[in-house]
């Protein structure tokens, strides 16, 4: 045992000596050298509890994370098995690169994980396409046939012609209910309406602004019921009280004089009484009309008298602006026998 | 010597080519002549504008100028073609001037009046109608009517009308058939007989300040009665016309009681006599905004301003626009200016000019004067 000691200890010495030699020629190797031999010299601990060993036992744990769910999914899925219906975002969910949210200067937005920017907003993932094609072709079985008489827009307007408007709210919330889905509106046609000249005149005097002259629409919006069905059916009272109330003749409607006619009635005018008394003038014939006589003489004998009428009408009517003084002086003109107007 | 008249004829023929038509009747002018300015003689001007027909700018115009040159515009020549088509034995056609401030309604009435007194006709002319309703000089001589109840009569201003009415139609009042149809009695002592002639009937209202507004109704119905039997043809022009239709006048009775237009015995006579119940005559009035107060000048367009108790009363009639100054009369106008010399300066002041008056004749007239 000693020999053997003896042995290595003279095969240390001479490592050394042989070290020391190539110091002499390289610089290299020279820090190596020194901290080996400076760990030769340090003390040794006596280590009673053995805690360096201890320590250095570290159990390299078997890394069990799975990959994301989103990489793994394979490129022909069905989405709407993965997505089927209404819900919050989930990142490994989508397989989208998504970004959102706030952008430092330098910086890309926030990736999809962990994003609650991306989890506020609602999102419509569940109603891809080829999902509401599948929903609707599930739920064809309970839908009737459409007839085929309605084949055009004309046509439906024409069987129905009284539309009524309702707005229903989806979302998700502590109460399914909609306060807004209680307003009901009804559309309809005026001249789909069965009224004569003065009971046209009393309904859109009656509706009012609801009448739309352009559309020749009515429209009632009714919103002071709680209950939707509440606001139809007074929707559909107001509008059978207006039409009816309409063909009703009040004794003080007789009383209504020329000034308090909404638009310009050529008949009963001065100007049509002065362009009786022109023409019989201009023929030579007696002059010994009535008022009434007036309103009712037939204006057709008169050459250009229909042309003149309706210029001096629309003059009226439409107000008076360089285009309809124009084709009044045309139309005088024309009456008159006066060569046309040169531009 | 020589020399010099010489280039003064040059000068004269070169600029009478680009703006001046030696056609002063107005009968020949046609389309070729749109643009050119004419001029009116001395006397004939004295007989027609003497007291009154021509905007006030433009008397001031005309003396600065030493002429009185008026373009020949296109509205003017149509109802001039107009005037000569129609048929004078149905009733009388009416015609309106409008358009906006400044634009010449009264110098295109003063063209027609030209043309009327050229072409024979009796002439009836209010130069402008706000001067008896709207003009409230420190003493206006206003009365009550003596023959009609509640009406007030205007004797200065009829009396007045009756002079301008004398001296335009100087000639045509010493025709032997210019009589009157029946026996007026002015007073007691006072009364004209049946076949008079109107002149004495016009003298005795001028004469008789008292009775001129009397005069001139009776005046109106008679020449209505002479056109009708075709003693005369007779052409009615009223400046400012729209001024009748205006719900209140300026005047005041002694009892500081409002006046509306139709109290004023003139009106009725006037509106008697633009009704077309009457032939061998021609109308033209023209409507303008300054004959009415500033809270109804926000359209030139003739409804607008005659309102529809007026547009009904001339209904119907012919509108017709006086415009704004076309290019070829813009330029003509310019040259007119320059041989006056009330517009100098390097050629292209008139792009600027054109720009800035927006070819509006008055305000172009305006413009130059200080250039």
């Amino acid at each position: 045992m000693n020999v053997i000691l003896q042995y290595y200890r003279s095969l240390g010495t001479a490592r050394t000596l042989n070290l020391r030699i190539w110091r002499l020629n390289s610089t290299s190797a020279d820090v190596a050298t020194t901290t080996k031999g400076d760990e030769e010299e340090e003390f040794r601990v006596l280590d009673i509890l053995k805690s360096r060993q201890r320590t250095k036992k570290k159990v390299t744990r078997r890394n069990d994370v799975q990959p994301d769910r989103a990489d793994r999914m394979s490129i022909d899925q069905k989405w709407g098995n993965v997505w089927p219906g209404p819900k919050t975002f989930h990142p490994s969910s989508v397989p989208l690169p998504l970004r959102q949210g706030y952008v430092p200067k330098g910086h890309v937005p926030p990736g999809k994980k962990a994003n609650a920017e991306l989890m506020k907003i609602p999102n419509f993932l569940h109603l891809t396409p080829p999902v509401v094609k599948a929903q609707c072709e599930a739920l064809k079985q309970f839908c009737t046939e459409w007839p085929s008489l309605l084949n055009s827009e004309e046509a439906i307007e024409n069987h129905y012609p009284v539309e009524t408007i309702t707005s229903d709210y989806c979302h998700a919330g502590p109460t399914i209910r909609n306060p807004l889905a209680r307003i009901a509106t009804l559309r309809v046609k005026l001249s789909t309406l069965n009224l004569n000249k003065h009971a046209q005149d009393k309904f859109i005097r009656l509706v009012g602004e609801r009448y739309d002259e352009e559309t020749d629409l009515v429209t009632i919006t009714a919103d002071r019921c709680p209950l939707r069905q509440q606001n139809l059916d007074y929707v559909n009272y107001l509008l059978t009280a207006c039409y009816h109330e309409s063909w009703n003749v009040e004794d003080w409607e007789h009383d209504k004089t020329e000034e308090d006619m909404e638009y310009y009635d050529w008949d009963k005018n001065a100007s049509k009484k002065s362009l009786v008394q022109w023409h019989l003038r201009a023929t030579n014939m007696p002059n010994d009309l009535s008022d009434m006589d007036y309103v009712e003489y037939d204006i057709s004998k008169i050459p250009n008298g229909e042309e003149y009428k309706n210029a001096v009408s629309s003059l009226m009517n439409n107000g008076e602006s360089e285009e309809t003084l124009k084709n009044y002086g045309a139309a005088v003109r024309k009456l008159l026998g006066l060569p046309e107007a040169k531009i | 010597m020589f020399l010099r008249y010489w280039k003064k004829l040059g000068r004269n023929y070169s600029q009478s080519v680009n703006f001046r038509t030696s056609e002063n009747l107005p009968i020949h002018q046609n389309d070729k002549h749109i643009g050119l300015f004419y001029t009116l003689k001395q006397e004939k001007c004295k007989e027609l504008f003497g007291s009154g027909g021509f905007p006030k700018s433009f008397m001031k115009q005309t003396k600065t100028f030493t002429e009185t040159s008026i373009m020949i515009r296109q509205p003017a020549l149509d109802i001039m073609n107009c005037i000569q088509l129609s048929d004078f034995d149905k009733p009388a056609i009416r015609y309106v001037l409008f358009g906006e401030k400044g634009s010449g309604k009264s110098l295109t009435m003063a063209h027609l009046l030209h043309f009327a007194n050229e072409e024979g006709f009796l002439i009836i002319h209010v130069p402008w109608v706000s001067e008896w309703l709207r003009r409230v000089p420190r003493h206006k001589e206003m009365a009550n009517s003596l023959t009609r109840d509640g009406f007030v009569d205007l004797p200065l201003d009829a009396a007045a009308w009756l002079l301008h009415f004398k001296t335009q139609n100087r000639v045509y009042l010493k025709s032997a058939d210019l009589v009157t149809s029946k026996e007026y009695v002015w007073s007691k002592r006072e009364k004209t007989e049946m076949g008079k002639p109107l002149l004495e009937l016009v003298e005795h209202g001028i004469n008789r300040v008292k009775y001129s507004c009397d005069v001139i109704d009776v005046l109106m119905s008679e020449i209505k009665i002479l056109s009708n039997n075709k003693k005369c043809k007779t052409f009615v022009a009223i400046d400012g016309f729209n001024s009748f239709f205006y719900p209140l006048t300026r005047l005041n009775t002694p009892t500081k009681r409002k006046v509306t237009p139709e109290e004023v015995t003139l009106t009725t006579s006037f509106m008697e006599l633009t009704k077309n119940n009457w032939t061998n005559a021609a109308i033209v009035l023209t409507v303008d905004q300054l004959a009415v107060p500033d809270d109804r000048q926000e359209s030139y367009l003739p409804r607008y301003l005659l309102y529809k108790k007026g547009f009904e009363h001339i209904d119907p009639f012919v509108p017709m626009e006086i415009g704004r100054y076309t290019e070829k009369e813009f330029l003509s106008c310019a040259s007119y200016y320059r041989d006056r010399l009330w517009l100098r300066g390097p050629p292209d002041v008139e792009t600027e000019l054109k720009f800035t008056s927006a070819c509006n004749p008055y305000r172009f007239m305006e413009q130059c004067a200080p250039l």
